[in-house]
């Protein structure tokens, strides 16, 4: 699977339905890095797989390409887990990945508020 | 009677998203304001089949991963369900995979988007779609209707009968139908030519219309004959309905013959009580067919109705 083409799905924060869709993904996004350091804790692998799943679909569509590809990976990596120590690590530094993309884009828009 | 608005294409078409992602549902309701839909939605394969069957909505987007009943499952059952069987289904796969595409499209899925979604092709793929069932739909509503009268024709009257036919039996309901023919409908294409004849077919067909309430079926049965389906009728109130379209048609002037008056004969059959019809369609048929024979042996410009049992109803004729 090809990660999108960023420019493909570029938002304009100066078009009011963009500005919408953005802040309404910002706004849902700590909820979703809540339930994916859950899952991860609990080693909930399905539900992770699923919190991937749902974040590679959307997250580009709201003008956050880099989210959809983090999400892309780890949700590959899901696929492809065994019991091997070296997957469970890729998993494990995937989520970290994703975590704190979603974090610094959390903390962006709060500090241009 | 086919409703013209009904060919038209110009309501807003539904169009039911399916899908258990709210981010999905918020980006393709921003996403497709502009275009002339109206979006609604449902969360999961089970309120979305649901959904469909009560709404009928003209295009479905439903997404193949979703928990408890997924999307191949929800694609099957909407095919197999009557109502909803010809409703195109877009499918939308977070997954880009040729099995998963194969699968839908055997299943009957009209197209396949891959998610995240360019939006500006799924709206692209949405209109063609709509625009496709719209065409079609429009196809096979005229596929049902004679293009001279604007009635249905013979071959819709054939399968509507039979349905209204087991619909009287099974709930016991009354059901009359009434076959009509011109008087000397030959001497008119002779006298006058076939483009007279035509208008003469047209201008009955559209009394018969006019007469009729929106449950009856007016459907042409041949050159000169229509047949009308009359649910919930006793032969009773048929008759006062076929009496009053022989009145006009007696009454009407016709431009290109001023002077050469149109009639009809009409016989009529039916049951006050559907769950005593112990004949098959075709013998209905043929029962009232005898009593447009006998219309016509009497003189012509005439109605008889009878009851299925034979006993006689009521007959009329011009004074
Ligand atoms: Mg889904």
């Amino acid at each position: 699977m090809n990660a999108p083409d960023p420019n493909a799905f570029s938002l304009d924060i100066n078009d009011s339905e963009d500005a919408e869709l953005i802040e309404y993904f910002l706004g849902e996004l700590p909820e979703r890095v809540d339930a994916i350091n859950q899952a991860s804790s609990s080693d909930d692998v399905e539900q992770l797989g699923r919190l991937a799943h749902q974040l590679k679909g959307a997250a580009p569509g709201f003008g956050f390409p880099l989210i959809g590809s983090a999400a892309a990976k780890l949700e590959g990596s899901i696929r492809a887990l065994d019991q091997s120590e070296e997957d469970v690590n890729l998993v494990r530094a995937e989520v970290e990945n994703l975590i704190s993309l979603c974090q610094s884009y959390i903390s962006q828009s709060k500090n241009s508020h | 009677m086919v409703d013209p608005k009904d060919l038209q294409l110009d309501t807003t078409p539904v169009v039911l998203l399916i899908d258990d992602s709210q981010f999905v549902h918020r980006l393709l309701d921003a996403r497709m304001r502009s275009e002339s839909i109206s979006l609604i939605g449902e969360f999961n394969g089970k309120n979305g089949f649901e959904r469909a069957v009560e709404d009928s909505p003209a295009l479905i987007l439903l997404d193949l991963d979703m928990p408890v009943m997924d999307g191949f499952e929800t694609l099957r059952a909407l095919k197999e369900e009557a109502k909803t069987k010809d409703i195109p289904v877009i499918v939308l796969s977070g997954m880009d995979s040729s099995q998963d595409k194969v699968t839908a499209f055997d299943l009957g899925a009209i197209d396949f988007v891959t998610k995240p979604f360019e939006l500006t092709e799924l709206r692209a793929r949405v209109r063609s779609s709509l625009k496709m069932s719209a065409l079609m739909k429009m196809l096979s509503q005229k596929a049902q209707i004679d293009g001279l009268s604007e009635l249905y024709n013979r071959s819709f009257f054939d399968d509507r009968f039979k349905e209204e036919y087991d619909r009287a039996i099974r709930h016991g309901h009354p059901l009359s139908i009434a076959l009509m023919d011109l008087d000397h409908f030959k001497s008119i294409n002779d006298t006058f030519g076939h483009p007279a004849g035509d208008t003469v077919i047209a201008g009955v067909a559209k009394i018969a219309v006019q007469e009729c309430r929106s449950s009856d079926i007016a459907c042409r049965y041949g050159g000169e004959e229509f047949v009308l389906i009359m649910p919930e009728t006793s032969p009773a109130d048929a008759f006062t309905l076929c009496d009053r379209i022989r009145e006009r048609c007696e009454a009407t002037t016709w431009a290109q013959h001023p002077g050469r008056p149109v009639t009809i004969s009409i016989g009529i059959v039916g049951a006050t009580d559907g769950a005593g019809i112990q004949c098959t369609p075709a013998a209905m048929i043929e029962l009232a067919d005898r009593n447009l024979y006998d219309a016509k042996k009497s003189g012509r410009n005439m109605v008889r109705a009878s009851d299925i049992n034979g006993a006689q109803v009521k007959i009329a004729k011009a004074s």
